[in-house]
């Protein structure tokens, strides 16, 4: 090899280590957050429906998802809610209104200092589905003791989390472990779902996009080389 | 058949009344090129490509956004509202919305790209200067386009990015808060700042258009470089169509599959095109844990922190896009390719690495590490200003081939 | 030259590339002309439900559908009587204009074009006046007692526009002398249970 090309790639993978190593470098300076729990997140309907159910019967008690209306739950076909399944939830709200929370504002911060955040993107604003489940599985018992039960999680940042417990994760009983943890699962699931609703669907068609291109690539490739023929180096 | 066509009736009567014919031919069709161009001089037509992409989509998203900071449920706004509108409801709207998204960040890639060859094969030597001009200035524009249009969406990002940059025009002594003030139209980041923002994102790529036609003009004039840095005889040179229009095409081929992926199957770039941050909405009393411009902004701004003096730092940013205009005069050697010019070689790849490290650094979290590692890399960058005079005025370079 | 042109070949190789190429624009053309129709929300607002139950008898409301105004009537026994009689002084007793929406297709039965109305007691129609498009005021009783002489005296009660002055009866059906053309429209309903439309 040339040695001014031998400099160069030794100076290039100098650099490059740098910033191969930098993300450790950053790690053990700070001693950060332990790694998300990793649940298998899927979005076939009955996890959907689940996670729905999940939704309107626990975290709706504070937490609205307004981007997502009772008309949606039919509209979208991985969810898939019959009319009848619908009105049932809706009771006397309009079909074009989002899932929202009765809990006001107000009433939220005076109960639990900080209004609950809406849900309809949150997987998206943080580290994804990962993260949900996370949460709902993460209240433990404070070591320091200065945090109150049911408040410590481990894995929110500062630990401090003004939500209570809404699985009752802390302290349940062994033989609840696995519904506890589907629950989180299908939540997840479902948040991940209404945060991009056209996901499933952005695949599919990314797939005959791809393929057409890559057809039309390798004859533009072919073409460029006969073109080519003619011209001599 | 294009010779047919030109052929035609219709455009004998159009040639007549305007020249198109010719031009086509002269600038299009004809137009001598170098034989040897290599695949770094796709990135110009891509450029064009994905430039034209973004006013596409960039219209049609025009149709749906509502710039208005106006408070709806949940903490958020009719603007972050209305793109979730997009998302939703929009029949195909999160696939324009992807596209707008995905494009900024390719335009970026290409354009620092198509910088890169021009600064390694020389082309911005005599007698391409105002050429490489040109250029420098449609980087400003888009980075300012890219700024306001940053703002849109309304999240936490949006908002607090915002508020940063415009408080670094504010560092600007005498003429600073004057500006700040025009810029925001209020105290702080609010409504007006928001419509008048939107206002400038669609003018922007106006203004960018006329500039990008300059430089079609200026690189007409004097002809692309190649490689070898040599003027090409009269052997040397071929048609621009059919050998470059096919080559250019499969270019664009390769680049849509690229592409294409990232906007279906990873339309966040892990989180570098959309980050997570501005999905959150835009809340003036809390700060994000974590500040940083989108990735196509950030070797700059990892300079600006690389001085503790706040208009040290504003300074230091200014030189070094405005350090970019001065390469012509800076550069004193003879050769113009890189190929031939080892030691400039060395000196120009560490100034392409230490752009990306500033880039790494400007994204990360300023650890005490990373803000060593990166003033050291503010170092070299602007060492490369300072050396390049003083190390071309003598420099041994290679012998330089007689044609292409 | 290392071997002869192939033009055949290249001629081959460009028709396809162009043809793949158009079809491609012509694809990635697609999702845009669509975002341009109406949209999800658009459309799950494109129809409208109505509780048929809420309204006394006699009473009209007015209601919104697609931000079309909807004439929704409770007519009695006595109101339908009326309907009756005076067939010669109407422009279209039938609704057999060749025009949209004047008849609909679940009229099949004389009744029904004589009401206008799926079900006899309940009028849906669309309350712009088929002229220029004002919303003519109800003015369902006989006579001139009440209406005065804004209404001829053989007035058997409907719809009086007070724009260019067009009349309709209580089924929607326009007057002679009136310069509205058409009978009031129809707009597209269904009945969803005993007392409940949905109309769009």
């Amino acid at each position: 090899m040339k040695r001014s090309h031998r400099t160069t790639a030794v100076l290039g993978i100098a650099f490059g280590l740098v910033i191969a190593c930098a993300p450790m470098a950053v790690q053990a300076e700070e001693g950060g957050p332990p790694p998300l729990k990793h649940p298998h997140i899927t979005m076939d309907r009955k996890t959907l429906q689940e996670g729905l159910q999940v939704f309107t019967n626990i975290c709706m008690g504070c937490h609205s998802a307004k981007y997502v209306t009772y008309g949606d739950l039919m509209r979208y076909p991985e969810l898939g809610l019959t009319r009848k399944q619908v009105d049932a939830l809706r009771g006397s709200k309009s079909l074009l209104a989002g899932l929202t929370t009765d809990l006001t504002p107000a009433d939220a911060k005076m109960s639990y200092g900080k209004v609950p955040p809406d849900l309809s993107v949150i997987t998206r604003s943080r580290q994804g589905p990962d993260y949900v489940y996370s949460i709902l599985t993460g209240f433990e018992h404070d070591p320091s003791g200065r945090i109150p039960d049911g408040f410590y999680n481990v894995y929110f940042p500062g630990n401090h989390i003004a939500m209570p417990d809404p699985l009752t994760w802390f302290h349940h009983d062994p033989k609840d472990t696995d519904h506890i943890e589907e629950q989180a699962r299908s939540v997840a699931s479902f948040l991940a779902f209404i945060g991009e609703p056209h996901q499933l669907q952005r695949e599919t068609i990314g797939y005959y996009v791809i393929g057409f291109l890559v057809l039309l690539t390798i004859v533009l490739w072919l073409l460029k080389r006969e073109i080519w023929k003619d011209v001599k180096h | 058949m294009i010779e047919r066509m030109l052929n035609s009736s219709v455009a004998q009567w159009l040639d007549e009344r305007s020249g198109i014919v010719g031009m086509v031919r002269k600038h299009l069709l004809d137009y001598p090129t170098p034989k040897n161009l290599n695949y770094m001089w796709n990135f110009g037509s891509l450029a064009m490509l994905v430039l034209l992409l973004q006013i596409l989509s960039g219209i049609f998203l025009a149709m749906f956004y509502k710039p208005d900071a106006m408070a709806t449920a949940g903490g958020y706004t009719v603007a972050f509202d209305s793109i979730e509108r997009i998302m939703r409801d929009v029949n195909y709207g999160w696939l324009i919305r992807y596209i707008h998204a995905v494009g900024a960040s390719a335009f970026f890639f290409i354009i620092y790209m198509h910088l890169g060859r021009g600064l390694y094969y020389g082309s911005y030597k005599k007698p391409r200067e105002l050429l490489w001009i040109v250029g420098v200035i449609i980087l400003l524009v888009m980075q300012a386009t890219a700024f306001f249009g940053y703002l849109l969406p309304w999240g936490q990002m949006s908002y607090w990015g915002a508020t940063v940059i415009t408080n670094l025009f504010g560092a600007v002594p005498v003429v600073g808060d004057f500006i700040n003030e025009l810029l925001r139209g209020g105290f702080s980041i609010g409504d007006p700042t928001l419509n008048r923002f939107f206002s400038l994102h669609y003018l922007f790529p106006m203004i960018l258009v006329a500039i990008v036609v300059a430089h079609l003009h200026a690189l007409h004039v004097v002809h692309s470089n190649n490689p070898t840095g040599v003027e090409p005889s009269k052997k040397g040179l071929i048609p621009f169509h059919p050998y470059y229009t096919v080559k250019d095409l499969f270019g664009v081929g390769v680049f849509l599959i690229v592409f294409c992926y990232f906007v279906f199957f990873n339309p966040t770039g892990w989180g570098l095109f959309l980050e997570p941050d501005n999905f959150s909405p835009a809340n003036n009393f809390q700060t994000p844990a974590h500040i940083a411009p989108v990735w196509y902004l950030t070797p700059w701004y990892s300079i600006l922190r690389s001085f503790p003096d706040k208009l040290l730092g504003v300074v230091a940013m200014a030189l070094s896009m405005v350090l970019l205009f001065f390469i012509p005069w800076l550069d004193k050697g003879r050769v113009r390719s890189a190929r031939y010019r080892p030691v400039f070689r060395q000196m120009v790849l560490l100034f392409f690495a230490s752009v990306v490290v500033l880039g790494y650094c400007g994204h990360s979290e300023p650890t005490e590490l990373l803000k060593t590692i990166g003033r050291i890399a503010t170092a070299v960058y602007f060492g490369f200003f300072l050396f390049l005079p003083i190390v071309t005025k003598h420099e041994k370079t290679r012998p330089v081939p007689q044609d292409v | 030259m290392s071997e002869p042109t192939d033009q055949k070949r290249r001629n081959f190789l460009w028709g396809l590339a162009s043809g793949l190429g158009a079809a491609g624009i012509a694809g990635m053309a697609v999702p845009f002309v669509k975002s341009m129709l109406p949209a999800a929300d658009t459309l799950a607002a494109s129809t409208t439900e109505f509780d048929l139950s809420t309204l006394v008898e006699g009473q009209m409301v007015v209601i919104a559908w697609q931000g079309i105004p909807v004439f929704v009537v409770h007519r009695t026994g006595k109101m339908l009587e009326r309907l009756k009689g005076h067939d010669f002084r109407l422009k279209d007793p039938e609704s057999r204009a060749d025009y949209p929406h004047v008849g609909a297709t679940w009229m099949k039965t004389m009744e029904q074009r004589l009401t206008r109305s799926i079900k006899p007691e309940y009028l849906v129609t669309n309350a712009h006046c088929t002229h220029l498009g004002c919303i003519p005021l109800y003015k369902p009783s006989p006579g001139q007692a009440e209406w005065g002489n804004s209404v001829p005296e053989w007035w058997p009660g409907g719809f009086h526009c007070p724009c260019h002055g067009s009349l309709y009866d209580l089924a929607g059906r326009v007057f002679d002398g009136s310069p509205a053309p058409y009978n009031l429209y129809l707009v597209p309903y269904k009945y969803t249970a005993d007392t409940k439309i949905l109309i769009g």
